[in-house]
């Protein structure tokens, strides 16, 4: 559905994103998600051509395109994090984008076709004034407004994040009907873990407006002290130091992938303690995911958390229990740095 | 060519130049609209105005009501309507140079001679006059009752009276200068007893009043403000009569020449009523609060 | 302070009575008014929205230029247009010296950077997701234009009825470009100016009054038309 190549979009003077090369499959349903400001909602804009990218391409459907064009319009929608409405009532609302395209035949009934799927009755909703909803209600009525139309592409930022749990049930619920009653992609930037985790095909990680593969490892800033020849270390708040080979000039983030990470037992012994490239740290959270063997295990070493993903054969291997304390074992000279 | 002018807001999309309907709609509509208003203009235009004479008086003029009074008589007569600006004779005379006026009335002869010698004006006609009045304190402090005008205005300054001019090259100022000059006197512009209030007649003598000064006025104005003050007024007549004080009210049609678009027949239509029997007439039996302002003195 | 109460007593008369030069004031007031007033929403409303949605080279200093036209004095604007108006000048030949048409011209320009500064700024202020959200639905620049600008309708409103406020009172256009002309183009608030010159001022007095309950009904109508939308 979507070939991103080669795009750096600049806000004024600032570099806000920057993405290589990236696809999106068709009728996929894909997560996105990095911490606020990692660049979630400009990657969305631009894949809901609200903007021009500063530098770089965007395809669509195989061809290279921008905002307003007949390709985009119309079959691409954004709805945004705060729950926005145009000053007339419900039906109004959602009735829009089908007036503005002359696409008037049994508008009634698509309308109220669209409420009922978001949970709204179109009986008690319909003429209902923008000012008289909750968030929840009026954040489901702007995905009603965008349901309607059947988009090809529903680009959903932070969709559960400003709204009562109901309603967050709801619009995934109707989200995920559009994907499989029409085939739409969906792409999510979210924090939501349902989504992430039970919903997704695949998650997209943002980071400083850099997307990784491989999964978002632990970010590590600074400050950092000189240590040995080549090599820059950390104190931790415990006490412990990450060891980190010098970055070049500029670069001041260092990842800690979570794939070159393994987990061991973790070691009493004082010399092992102070060993480099090791850390001591305790288990948080195990979390199986949907494939029914892969879990994930997050582990808190003094402010930093690691996500392993390891199989669950090896979670009984080590006895893995969330408060366990266990090590990490790590190879410096694999560290990454943004 | 509009590439790098313009950008989208509210998210920028650049290269608004490829779009070229973003630059060209504004502009149609702007023309689109500067069109519709021009024609809507033409007809207002053309909603007969071509029968009205437009003549600039002065505001001592109007405000006695001779006009409301003696016009209504013309127009029955000749058919001719007629619609008048009153303001100061600096601009009555200004418009009528600009052509924007079609015939003046005004009461400053000197100016008007000017006028014509520059050819703004053409057929000067003596129509009516009234006389200035010297009004002052009740007490006269300047002792100049019954005095000649360059008498009396020596006696002003010379005491350090107080004198409010109108300062506002009105006909009423420039009789006012003319006057000091008579009296060999230079006009006291920068004297602390003299006051300039550049305003019309009745403030000025409000003014006068307020200050227990001497002012000029015209008799129409003083007549005027004597009724308001409902018999008790503060200041009085204390010196009239002398010839110096004879104001001249005349018409003056603009020069066609000057002018061509001035209407000019209907022009000399009116100057020709002003000066005739039936005008003339009337001007004398005009009377304000029961006396009579103006003297009719057209040549026969 | 008698000449106030005089005021109040002769306002009461003269629009009972249906006073005819009143009337004729009146309707001289109301009729420049609403054509100034048409052209400059028709003309402002849409370079207020250029000015607030694009982004531009020199933008800000159109804008500041805009302000500034905000302070305009009505004798400036009045000498102005006489200019524009007389015989000899660019305009003479449409004859509009001393003609309500005339004072329309210069009231709209008096009210023009009023709708062009406050539409401009209620575009700026209205919310991103009203952007994000017409595009997301399919709107083209057209519809995002008419769309946004209802969205704001009520700056807009608020726009015009400054506007109007500024437009009603203002006596140095009507005097400089209109000629007070007893019949023709004495409006309200040249006839007070008059009054007052001539020492009436009772009458001043009184005309203000009926001025303000002119500015009092449009107002209680574009009230009513703020309840509605």
């Amino acid at each position: 559905m979507y070939h991103i190549q080669n795009v750096d979009h600049y806000y004024g003077t600032k570099l806000v994103l920057s993405i290589e090369d990236v696809s999106i499959p068709e009728a996929a349903i894909i997560g996105l998600i990095g911490p606020n400001g990692s660049g979630k909602s400009t990657l969305l804009k631009l894949m809901g051509f609200l903007e021009e990218p500063t530098y770089g391409s965007i395809f669509f459907k195989g061809r290279k395109t921008g905002p307003f064009t007949s390709d985009t319009r119309f079959k691409v929608t954004l709805l945004p994090q705060e729950p926005y409405l145009m000053q007339r009532n419900v039906f109004e609302n959602v009735a829009y984008g089908l007036k503005i395209r002359g696409d008037i035949k049994r508008l009634k009934s698509r309308v109220e076709d669209a409420l009922t799927q978001v949970g709204l009755t179109p009986e008690s909703f319909s003429r209902r004034r923008w000012s008289a909803l909750s968030g929840g209600e009026a954040q489901r009525v702007a995905l009603a407004a965008r349901l309607v139309l059947k988009p090809e592409v529903l680009l959903l930022d932070e969709p559960t994040a400003n709204v009562d749990t109901g309603s967050a049930r709801l619009i995934r619920k109707a989200s995920l009907k559009a994907r499989d009653e029409w085939g739409t992609t969906l792409v999510v930037a979210t924090h939501d873990w349902q989504w992430l985790f039970e919903t997704c095909d695949s998650v997209l990680h943002l980071l400083h407006g850099r997307l990784f593969k491989g999964g978002l490892g632990c970010a590590v800033y600074g400050p950092w002290k000189f240590g040995w020849e080549g090599f820059l270390q950390k104190e931790l708040e415990d006490g412990q130091v990450l060891v980190a080979p010098t970055p070049e000039e500029g670069k001041q983030v260092a990842i800690l992938d979570p794939s070159r990470l393994k987990i061991v037992l973790s070691s009493k012994s004082p010399l092992l303690k102070w060993k480099i490239g090791s850390l001591n740290g305790f288990v948080t959270r195990l979390f199986l995911e949907s494939n029914g063997q892969t879990v994930q295990t997050a582990i808190k070493i003094a402010e930093l958390v690691v996500t392993i993903r390891i199989q669950r054969e090896q979670v009984e291997l080590l006895k893995l229990y969330p408060g366990k304390e266990v090590g990490i074992q790590y190879e410096p000279q694999e560290i990454e740095w943004l | 060519m509009f590439n790098f002018l313009v950008m989208e807001g509210r998210g920028t999309v650049r290269n608004i130049g490829r779009d070229k309907t973003l630059v060209m709609m504004p502009c149609l509509y702007m023309i689109a609209l500067l069109v519709v208003f021009s024609v809507t203009l033409q007809f207002a235009k053309a909603a007969g105005e071509e029968e009205i004479l437009l003549m600039a008086t002065t505001t001592s003029t109007d405000n006695t009501g001779l006009l409301e009074y003696l016009m209504p008589a013309f127009t029955e007569k000749t058919g001719i309507g007629i619609k008048w600006i009153s303001t100061g004779t600096g601009k009555a005379l200004k418009l009528g140079e600009n052509c924007d006026v079609d015939v003046l009335l005004v009461h400053a002869p000197q100016a008007e001679i000017d006028f014509i010698d520059k050819g703004f004006g053409i057929d000067r006609r003596e129509i009516m006059y009234n006389d200035f009045v010297l009004i002052g304190p009740t007490d006269d402090p300047a002792n100049i009752s019954g005095k000649t005008v360059s008498e009396a205005l020596q006696a002003v300054r010379s005491s350090s009276n107080i004198f409010v001019s109108r300062g506002d090259e009105s006909g009423t100022h420039k009789m006012e200068r003319a006057l000091w000059q008579g009296a060999d006197i230079p006009t006291p512009e920068q004297e602390t007893w003299y006051r300039q209030s550049g305003q019309g007649m009745l403030p000025t003598i409000t003014m006068a009043a307020e200050l227990r000064g001497y002012t000029l006025t015209d008799r129409g104005t003083y007549i005027k403000y004597e009724s308001a003050a409902a018999g008790k007024p503060s200041l009085v007549i204390l010196v009239e009569g002398d010839t110096v004080l004879l104001n001249q009210y005349s018409v003056m049609p603009v020069n066609p020449k000057h002018c061509p678009s001035v209407k000019y027949e209907k022009a000399q239509a009116f100057s020709d009523w002003m000066a005739g029997e039936e005008a003339q007439q009337l001007i004398g039996e005009f009377k304000l609060l029961d006396k009579q302002l103006f003297t009719p003195n057209a040549a026969r | 302070m008698d000449f106030i109460q005089e005021g109040f007593v002769q306002a009461y008369a003269l629009l009972v009575s249906l006073d005819p030069a009143t009337y004729s004031a009146i309707g001289a007031t109301i009729r420049a008014s609403t054509l100034a007033m048409a052209a400059s929403l028709l003309l402002g409303i849409p370079l207020g929205y250029v000015l607030g949605y694009f982004d531009f080279l020199l933008k800000k200093q159109l804008r500041i230029i805009v302000d500034t036209l905000l302070s305009l004095p009505t004798v400036f604007i009045g000498l102005v247009i006489y200019a524009l108006l007389t015989r000899n000048g660019p305009l003479g030949e449409a004859g509009l010296l001393f003609t309500i048409p005339g004072i329309a011209i210069g009231q709209a320009i008096l009210s023009l950077p009023i709708i062009i500064a406050l539409t401009a700024t209620s575009v700026e202020a209205s919310d991103r997701n009203l952007h994000i959200t017409l595009m997301s639905l399919g709107a083209n620049r057209k519809q995002i234009a008419i769309s946004t600008l209802w969205e704001v309708r009520l700056g807009i409103l608020a726009a015009a009825v400054t506007a109007t406020g500024r437009v009603l009172t203002e006596v140095g256009i009507s005097l400089m470009v209109g000629g007070n002309i007893k019949w023709h183009t004495r409006t309200i608030t040249t006839a007070i100016a008059l009054e007052t010159s001539k020492g009436e001022f009772g009458m001043g007095i009184a005309l203000g009054l009926v001025l303000l309950l002119i500015a009092l009904t449009v107002n209680i109508l574009l009230a009513g038309l703020r309840r509605r939308i």
